[in-house]
């Protein structure tokens, strides 16, 4: 872009949402170009810009987002939204320069609503914000990832994020009643008022996990839940994973306990011998059933028993409850991984008869394929029907090319060898990380001929290609 | 820029989970306004992709509240490169002007602001407290030249309990400003060392702000300054007048809640004094982040560069005490009392400790 262009466009653009809130400075720029994607922390660690935006602009609401998007439309440049950037897909990265909207002004906080049971807040509001005010009235959001203090509500919708209670609260698709988003014409909108109807396609549903790509989400209704009475824990033992899934589908037809996370040898070995102190061989299960204390006493009964079926060694509840008090503090540097260290998390999703599976299909692929490659995984999101995979790959330091655009190779390969393993045995492209830059090309190789209706989808809201492009594979 | 500093940046460079509980990244919502920004900013001027001064505006938009330090549960401190970093353009000689200024100011006046003479409000207040006694009073530069009127509610607090005390007419700066602008430079350290000799002509010294408390304790000791004199802060010295039954409290059937100064709470782990006053004279209730915990409220020497920020980040406290429906506000910061009772609002009322008494 020229810099007379430029120049005017900025006019513009602070024209739409205050000097004060738009900017060119590097500083703005730069934060705004690493996210959590390995590849963009490897580029920076080595000393290298990632692509940047040309404009960091900062709307106070929708009225103002609708101003920007009709600017873009009308300049025809690319628009990123960025929320906290705590995403590991690469999809808050301005790869084709333009704007990133950052959200974070849209942090108001508008209505606790008991009676509806439900916090209507901007999308930039920061999780543990909302969060806080749920707590302030004696209720609580029930979305605990490990991102909680740093992502936005905004961000957890864009991927489809999840946190460590879905099992009984489910994931953040589900926590969502009415949304107000702003299609890229700048027109604004507004989802229907209750997210359970007759009335059509799910509206909610069109935009959520749409990563940017159909518009932008302003403002949200976020449930809330009545604190439990009681929330206790149990850690177990199995003897393999194989037990651990019988015995996890047998208790899903029963009830759902909140926390279900199921380690395989090697984390148990590695991670939860670290963090949690259980120094022992097996897989390590941790469970968590909360609600009315009458209830709790029940599910516990039908745990222990359900479980004791499948050979599994009650820990009792000292471990369960040190994960808890430790579950976000897996996720702070020094505990893990890191650069130089080359790693990857490819979650995936399926069915119970695919899963496991799925598992030792990925472990194989990348094992045999990578020798260099580590993998480890637990199973962290579990449903009647099935739960997910969290599988990592990890490369140490000394394997990890030094040359930056030859890592970025051998990470590239190794994610589309777990990633399309994981499609050929039925397992979906990811479960909660979203897809970003990072697996948009296996997109179509997971949808088919159904990708033309996301594709038909954008193209009609947003013809100009303007909203986050090389996205989620469109 | 050291190893330690480098290996600090490097941790946090990426990383965000602390973002939650920074005051000034709350107000804002800037992205930059994190310590993940600034550290992927200061890694990128040591790989040598950037110059300092492509980033110093930045480092200087941390209040270095230690929040963040504080919430890390693997121990990185982003505080500790932040000031690094400005000990590091104030020797490379590429501090943004408008530190330059305040950092000329200190070196010049005693105090960022470039101000004199005391506020008159306070003049007659030192004047009665001229006779030297075992206990000094110091006010700080905040108190001297920003805020005089409550400084001298502080000091005829204390002559409630008839205890002599002395306050200085002359008064050293104890180089808190400094330290907090240009880190552990000779400057910095060439003013402590003299207001150190000056205190040292007392027994006790008690002081009134905790931005000079936290110094005083902590930077003077870990900088090699010797202190003889004993250092209490306001809030441990009026607990203990009350305690004593030196002061009578009486009490109201009030509610309010204790704003933390983070100095007192996190620097020096000092949360119960302060309660313990308020708690005599007034019903105490607690707001989100408080304690160790605290959320920062403000400060005059950052309003100096970003005024409206720091009103954004009192409205932001004051929004925390009425999420608990709180309508009074106790600080025991001069600082943060000014910064609260400037802050465009009248829902919630701003009482500095010594107003209670």
């Amino acid at each position: 872009m020229n810099e007379f262009l430029q120049s005017m466009i900025l006019t513009e653009l602070e024209d739409a949402v205050g000097e004060e809130n738009c900017s060119t400075r590097e500083i703005d720029k730069v934060t705004h170009s690493v996210d959590y994607y390995w590849l963009s922390r490897m580029w920076a660690d080595r000393g290298r810009l990632m692509p940047e935006a040309d404009f960091v602009v900062a709307p106070k609401d929708a009225q103002e987002t609708s101003k920007v998007l009709k600017i873009a439309n009308y300049y025809k440049i690319p628009v990123t939204t960025w929320g906290g950037g705590g995403g590991t897909q690469g999809g808050a990265i301005p790869v084709a320069g333009g704007i990133v909207l950052d959200t974070k002004r849209m942090n108001k906080i508008y209505d606790v609503n008991t009676e509806g049971m439900y916090i209507e807040c901007g999308t930039g509001a920061i999780y543990k914000h909302i969060e806080w005010a749920a707590n302030e009235v004696g209720k609580a959001t029930m979305h605990y990832p490990s991102s909680l203090t740093c992502s936005t509500v905004g961000g957890f919708l864009a991927h489809r994020g999840i946190g460590v209670v879905s099992t009984k609260y489910g994931k953040i698709d589900d926590m969502v009643l009415q949304m107000e988003v702003v299609l890229p014409n700048g027109d604004i909108i507004y989802t229907s008022p209750a997210p359970k109807h007759a009335a059509g396609p799910d509206l909610n549903q069109i935009f959520i996990g749409s990563e940017g790509t159909l518009g932008v989400i302003t403002k949200a209704q976020i449930r809330i839940f009545d604190q439990p009475e009681e929330r206790r824990f149990r850690g177990f033992l199995f003897k393999d994973m194989h037990g651990a899934f019988e015995a996890s589908r047998e208790l899903l037809q029963k009830f759902k306990p909140s926390v279900m996370r199921l380690y395989d040898e090697a984390e148990t070995a590695s991670l939860i011998k670290k963090i949690v102190g259980v120094e022992r061989k097996g897989a390590f299960m941790n469970v968590a059933y909360e609600g009315c204390s009458e209830m709790v006493a029940v599910e516990e009964k039908i745990l222990l028993d359900t479980f004791k079926k499948y050979g599994a060694e009650d820990l009792g509840s000292e471990y369960g409850e040190k994960w808890w008090n430790e579950k976000i503090t897996f996720f702070y540097p020094g505990h893990m991984m890191d650069l130089p260290q080359m790693f990857g998390t490819m979650d995936t999703i399926a069915p119970y008869d695919k899963i496991e599976e799925i598992y030792w299909a990925m472990k194989n692929a990348i094992e045999t394929n990578f020798p260099q490659a580590k993998f480890i995984a637990h199973f962290s999101h579990w449903y009647e029907w099935g739960a997910m995979v969290y599988d990592r790959f990890i490369v140490e330091g000394d394997d990890v090319p030094k040359d930056p655009v030859e890592a970025l190779r051998l990470h590239q390969k190794i994610w589309t060898t777990g990633v399309r393993t994981a499609i050929a045995h039925g397992g979906v492209v990811n479960d909660h990380h979203g897809v970003g830059i990072k697996l948009g090309r296996l997109m179509k190789e997971q949808y088919g001929p159904a990708m033309q209706v996301f594709e038909g989808i954008k193209k009609q809201l947003d013809p100009n290609g303007i909203m986050n492009p090389y996205k989620l594979g469109l | 820029m050291n190893e330690l500093n480098k290996q600090h940046i490097d941790a946090c460079r990426f990383c965000w989970m602390c973002r939650h509980i920074c005051p000034i990244g709350n107000a804002t919502g800037l992205e930059r306004n994190t310590s993940r920004a600034r550290a992927l900013g200061l890694s990128l001027v040591t790989r040598g992709v950037y110059d300092m001064t492509e980033v110093i505006d930045n480092v200087y938009e941390c209040a270095c509240c230690g929040a963040c330090t504080k919430e890390c549960v693997t121990g990185w401190d982003p505080v500790m490169f932040t000031k690094a970093a400005r000990l590091d353009a104030a020797l490379e000689g590429k501090l943004p002007e408008y530190i330059m200024t305040l950092v000329e100011n200190c070196l010049d006046c005693g105090n960022a602001y470039g101000a004199k003479e005391i506020g008159v409000e306070l003049k007659d207040a030192v004047a009665a407290h001229a006779k030297k006694t075992d206990t000094l009073f110091f006010l700080g530069v905040d108190a001297r030249y920003k805020a005089a009127s409550i400084a001298a509610v502080a000091v005829r607090a204390l002559e409630k309990a008839g205890k002599p005390f002395t306050v200085l007419a002359d008064e050293l700066p104890s180089g808190q400003q400094l330290a907090y602008l240009i880190g552990a430079a000779d400057e910095t350290r060439a003013q402590m060392a003299a207001c150190a000799k000056q205190l040292n002509q007392y027994k006790t010294v008690v002081v009134y702000d905790p931005q000079d408390a936290s110094v005083l304790k902590r930077e003077y000791a870990e900088w090699g300054i010797e202190l003889t004199a004993e250092i209490v802060t306001f809030t441990a010295y009026l607990a203990q007048l009350v305690k004593s039954g030196d002061i009578k409290p009486v009490k109201a059937d009030r509610t309010a809640v204790y704003q933390d100064p983070f100095q007192l709470a996190r620097d020096l782990s000092e949360t119960q004094p302060a309660r313990d006053v308020i708690s005599a004279y007034l019903n105490l209730d607690e707001m989100l982040c408080n304690g160790k915990h605290t959320m920062w409220a403000g400060n005059i020497l950052m309003a100096q560069w970003m005024p409206k920020v720091i009103e954004d980040v009192a409205m932001g406290r004051i929004a925390n005490a009425k999420g608990v429906k709180a309508n009074t506000i106790v600080t025991a910061s001069v600082s943060e009392y000014v910064s609260l009772k400037n802050a465009p609002q009248s829902d919630v009322e701003i009482i500095a400790i010594e107003e209670l008494i």
